[in-house]
C-alpha cells in the first residue's frame, strides 16, 4: 500500500517507535504532572482553616465559564490533532506490507512453537516445545515476513524491533522489518497472544549476523540439509 | 406498617437474610447487590495475590501453567462481570431513587431477579474449580478458536460461559430498571438537566449497558453453541467476527465500570469543596460524547490483526481525550476557590484524579497503532488497565463507600483508619502497577506464569509483588474500619458532610418510603446547596 510519506525501502521500526514515543511520552508525563500538581496545589491553597480568624471566607459561587471551557476544548482538539497527524505519518512507514525485494521468511506459529522457512534458500528452522528455534537474519537488509498460524491465534513479537503482529489461523499477514545491529537475542522473540498451556514458553531466539556471516550460515545449512 | 399498596410492587421491608434476598426495596436490593459484588472483589483479589506470588520470582513455585491460566481468567472475569459491573449498577440501584426524590425503583422485581442472576452466575463460574479439568482457562475475552472445544475441552469453560450469560443478562435488566427510574420517577421540578451529577453518570452507564451488553450475550451464546454443536465460527473470518462482537461490548464495559465512580468523585469533590460541581452542562455533554465515542473505538483492541481500519479506530480513540479533558477541567475548577475539607471520601477522589490520569494518558498512547504494536498484550497493557480499573474504578468506589456509608448504615466510619486505608492503597497501588509499565516496554508478555532468568525482569516483578502485599494490608484496614463502624454504631445523622443532593435530606438510613417529609424544592442539580447558599 503506497501512502503519503512512504519511502521505498523499509524503515527501522524501532527508530519510528522511539520517535513517536518521544512525542507521546513527554506530553503524557507533562499532563500527569500538571494534574498531580494542580490537585495538590488547589487542595493546599483552598483548604479550610477552622482555627483561622478570617476563615469566614465563602467558597466561590462561580460555577460556569463557557468561554474558557470552549477555548480549552479547542486546545485539547489541537493536541489530539497533533498526535493523530504524527501517528498517521509513522503508521504509514511501519505498516507497509512485504516489499517483495527483501529476504523472504515464512513464519509459522503452532501450539507451542515457531518455525521459520526461508523458501528461496530452502532452509527451515524448526523449533520444538522444549527447544526454541533461532531466527537468523542478515543485518541491514529488508526481511519480508509472511506470518500464519496452524491452530489458534498467536502473535509474533520482537520487542527489540518494537513490533508485533497477530498470527490468525486461516489468514496470512505480511510485513517487513530490518535489523540494523548484529547480535544474539536470547528469547528475543515471543508469542504475545495467549494461546493455551505452553504460551508462557513459546519463544524463539533472534540472531542478526553480518551479510557475509549470513552467506556462510546459508551455505552450511544448505550443505547440512541436502 | 404495611406498605403494600394497589401498585403491588411498593417497597416491602422484610427481615432477616432471607427477607433481604426477596426484598424489592431498592435500598436492600442495592446494598445486597453491592455486598455480593464486593465479595467477588475480595475473591478475585485473592486470585490476584496468588498470581503475584507466583510471579515474584522466575520459574514455577506455587502452581502449574494450567493453574496460572485459570487464575488470570477467573481474576479478570470475576473483576469485570461479577464485581465491577454489578457494583457500578448497585450504586445506581441504591442511590438513584434517593437522588431524584423517588420512593422506589421502577420494576424492582426485575432488578431483584438481576441480583439473583449475578449470584447464580458467579457460583456457576467458580464451580469450574471443582471440575476435573479446573475452571475456565481461556482468558477474560476467550478468543475463538482457542476457546473452542478441541483447544479448551474443560467443562469449566462452559460453566464460565453460562455464568457470564447470567451476569450479563442481569446487568441489562438492572440497567433497564435504573434508567426507567430516572426517566419516569423524578421528583416534581427535577428536569433532566437538574439531575444530580452522579445520576447523570448513571444515565450514560445504563445507556452503554443497554447498547453494549447484548453483544456480549450474543458472543457468549454463539461461543457456547460453537462448543457444544459447532458450525458457528469458522476460518479467519470466524476469528475476526468473534473479536468484533466481543470488543463491541469489551470497550464500553470499561466505561460502564468507570462512569458511576466519576459521578461519585464529582459529588465528593463538590461537597468537600463547599461548592457545586463546576460546568454542569459541558460535563453532561462530555458524558454523552464519551458514551457515543465508547461505542466506536472497539477496533483498537485489534490493531495488530491487520484486519481493521487502524486509522479510523485510532481517530476515535484519540478523540476520547477531549471529553476526558473536560471532566478534569470541571473537577479542578470545582476545587478552585473552594473551602476544602480533607475527609476520607475527598482523599480517595483526589487519588482517583491522580491515578486515573496515568491510565488515561497511557490509553491515548496505546490508541496510536505504531505504539500499540509494541506494547499491546504486554505488561504495559496490564499496567495501563489496572491504572484505569484500580486507580479509577476502585479508588472511585472507595470514595463512594466513604461518602455514602453514613447514609446507608446510619453510622460513621473512622476517619483515622480511612486515612491509613487511603495512603496504603495509594502507595501499594503504585508500587504494584507502575513497574509493570517498564516490564511491558522491555518485552514481558502478559498471561505468562514464568519468565526467563536471563530477562532481567526479576527485580521489577519482585517489587510489584511486594506492592500487592501492601494492597492486601490496605484492604484489611478497610475491612477493620467497616467492622468497627458496624459494631460501635456512632450515629451519623441525616447529613454529616453538608451534602448537596436530595438523599441527604432524609434520615440515615432512609426509611422504606425514602422521603416521609415533603421534599425541598428542586431548582437545580444541587437543591440542598441552593438552600444553603440562599441562607448565607
Ligand atoms: C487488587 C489488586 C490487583 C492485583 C494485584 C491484580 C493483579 C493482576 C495480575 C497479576 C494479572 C495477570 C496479568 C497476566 O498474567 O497477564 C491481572 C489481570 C487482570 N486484572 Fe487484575 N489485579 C488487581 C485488581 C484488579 C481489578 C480491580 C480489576 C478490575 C476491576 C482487575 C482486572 C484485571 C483484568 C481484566 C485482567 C486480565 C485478565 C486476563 O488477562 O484475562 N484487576 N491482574
Ligand atoms: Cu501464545
Ligand atoms: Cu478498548
Amino acid at each position: 500500500m503506497r501512502r503519503a510519506g512512504y519511502v521505498a525501502g523499509v524503515t527501522d521500526t524501532r527508530h519510528e517507535y522511539d520517535t513517536l514515543a518521544g512525542l507521546y511520552v513527554p506530553i503524557g508525563a507533562a499532563v500527569v504532572l500538571l494534574v498531580a500538581l494542580l490537585v495538590v496545589a488547589f487542595a493546599w491553597r483552598y483548604r479550610a482553616r477552622p482555627d483561622d480568624p478570617d476563615e469566614q471566607r465563602r467558597p466561590s459561587r462561580i460555577h460556569r465559564a463557557p468561554r474558557t471551557e470552549a477555548l480549552y476544548v479547542l486546545v485539547l482538539a489541537c493536541v489530539a490533532a497533533l498526535l493523530l497527524w504524527r501517528t498517521y505519518t509513522v503508521e504509514g512507514r511501519t505498516d507497509h506490507a512485504a516489499s517483495g525485494r527483501g529476504l523472504g521468511v515464512l513464519v509459522t506459529a503452532s501450539k507451542w512453537h515457531w518455525r521459520f522457512d526461508y523458501p528461496r534458500l530452502r532452509i527451515v528452522q524448526r523449533g520444538t516445545d522444549d527447544a526454541p528455534p533461532t531466527l537468523v537474519v542478515p543485518a541491514r537488509r529488508t526481511i519480508d515476513f509472511t506470518l500464519r498460524s496452524l491452530d489458534v491465534i498467536h502473535a509474533f513479537w520482537i520487542p527489540d524491533r518494537r513490533f508485533k503482529r497477530d498470527a490468525t489461523p486461516g489468514f496470512v499477514s505480511s510485513f517487513s522489518l530490518v535489523f540494523p545491529r548484529t547480535g544474539f537475542w536470547r528469547y528475543g522473540g515471543e508469542c504475545s497472544e495467549y494461546c493455551g498451556l505452553r504460551h508462557t514458553w513459546m519463544k524463539f531466539h533472534v540472531a542478526v549476523v553480518s551479510p557475509a556471516a549470513f552467506a556462510r550460515w546459508t551455505r552450511a545449512r544448505q550443505g547440512g540439509a541436502a | 406498617m404495611t406498605a403494600v399498596g394497589a401498585a403491588g410492587v411498593r417497597p416491602r421491608p422484610r427481615r432477616g437474610w432471607l427477607g433481604t434476598l426477596a426484598s424489592t426495596d431498592h435500598k436492600a436490593l442495592g446494598a445486597g447487590l453491592f455486598t455480593t459484588a464486593f465479595g467477588f472483589f475480595l475473591a478475585a483479589g485473592v486470585l490476584a495475590l496468588l498470581m503475584r506470588f507466583e510471579l515474584a520470582r522466575p520459574r514455577l513455585q506455587l502452581m502449574t501453567l494450567h493453574g496460572y491460566d485459570e487464575l488470570f481468567t477467573l481474576h479478570g472475569s470475576t473483576m469485570f462481570y461479577l464485581f465491577a459491573t454489578p457494583v457500578a449498577l448497585a450504586s445506581g440501584v441504591y442511590l438513584v431513587p434517593l437522588q431524584i426524590g423517588a420512593a422506589r425503583l421502577r420494576w424492582a422485581r426485575v432488578a431483584l431477579a438481576g441480583w439473583w442472576m449475578v449470584i447464580a452466575g458467579g457460583l456457576i463460574m467458580w464451580m469450574g474449580f471443582l471440575t476435573a479439568q479446573g475452571a475456565a482457562d481461556v482468558g477474560w475475552y476467550s478468543y475463538w478458536p482457542l476457546s473452542d472445544m478441541p483447544n479448551s475441552p474443560g467443562i469449566g469453560t462452559d460453566y464460565w460461559i453460562v455464568g457470564i450469560l447470567l451476569a450479563a443478562s442481569a446487568a441489562i435488566l438492572i440497567a433497564a430498571c435504573v434508567l426507567a427510574t430516572i426517566v419516569t420517577l423524578r421528583a416534581p421540578g427535577m428536569t433532566m438537566l437538574r439531575l444530580p451529577v452522579f445520576t447523570w453518570t448513571m444515565v450514560v452507564t445504563c445507556l452503554m449497558v443497554l447498547t453494549a451488553f447484548p453483544a456480549l450475550v450474543v458472543a457468549m451464546g454463539l461461543l457456547l453453541a460453537q462448543r457444544q454443536l459447532g458450525g458457528v465460527f469458522s476460518g479467519a473470518s470466524g476469528a475476526f467476527d468473534y473479536q468484533h462482537l466481543f470488543w463491541f461490548f469489551g470497550h464500553p464495559v470499561v466505561y460502564v465500570v468507570f462512569f458511576p465512580f466519576v459521578g461519585a468523585i464529582a459529588e465528593a469533590i463538590a461537597i468537600f469543596s463547599g461548592r457545586r460541581w463546576f460546568g454542569y452542562r459541558p460535563f453532561v455533554l462530555s458524558l454523552l460524547l464519551f458514551a457515543a465515542l465508547s461505542m466506536s473505538v472497539w477496533g483498537h483492541h485489534m490493531f495488530t490483526t491487520s484486519a481493521v481500519e487502524n486509522r479510523y479506530f485510532s481517530l476515535t480513540s484519540t478523540a476520547l481525550l477531549v471529553p476526558a479533558g473536560i471532566e478534569y477541567f470541571d473537577a479542578l475548577a470545582t476545587m478552585w476557590r473552594g473551602r476544602i475539607r480533607f475527609a476520607t471520601p475527598l482523599l480517595f477522589a483526589l487519588g482517583f484524579l491522580v491515578l486515573f490520569v496515568i491510565g488515561g494518558t497511557t490509553g491515548i498512547f496505546v490508541g496510536s497503532p505504531p505504539l500499540d504494536y509494541h506494547v499491546t498484550d504486554s505488561y504495559f497493557i496490564v499496567a495501563h488497565f489496572h491504572y484505569t480499573l484500580f486507580g479509577g474504578s476502585v479508588m472511585g468506589l472507595f470514595a463512594a463507600v466513604y461518602l455514602w456509608w453514613p447514609k446507608v448504615t446510619g453510622t460513621l466510619l473512622s476517619e483515622r483508619l480511612g486515612r491509613w486505608h487511603f495512603w496504603l492503597t495509594m502507595v501499594g497501588m503504585n508500587v504494584t502497577f507502575f513497574p509493570l509499565f517498564f516490564l511491558g516496554w522491555e518485552g514481558m508478555p502478559r498471561r505468562v506464569a514464568d519468565y526467563p532468568r536471563s530477562s532481567g525482569w526479576e527485580t521489577l516483578n519482585a517489587v510489584s509483588s511486594a506492592g500487592s502485599a501492601l494492597l492486601l494490608i490496605s484492604l484489611l484496614v478497610f475491612l477493620l474500619n467497616v467492622a468497627r463502624s458496624l459494631r460501635r454504631r456512632v450515629p451519623a445523622g441525616p447529613d454529616p458532610w453538608g451534602g448537596q443532593t436530595l438523599e441527604w435530606a432524609t434520615s440515615s438510613p432512609p426509611p422504606p418510603e425514602n422521603f416521609p417529609a415533603p421534599l425541598p424544592p428542586v431548582r437545580s442539580f444541587a437543591p440542598l446547596q441552593d438552600l444553603r447558599e440562599a441562607a448565607s
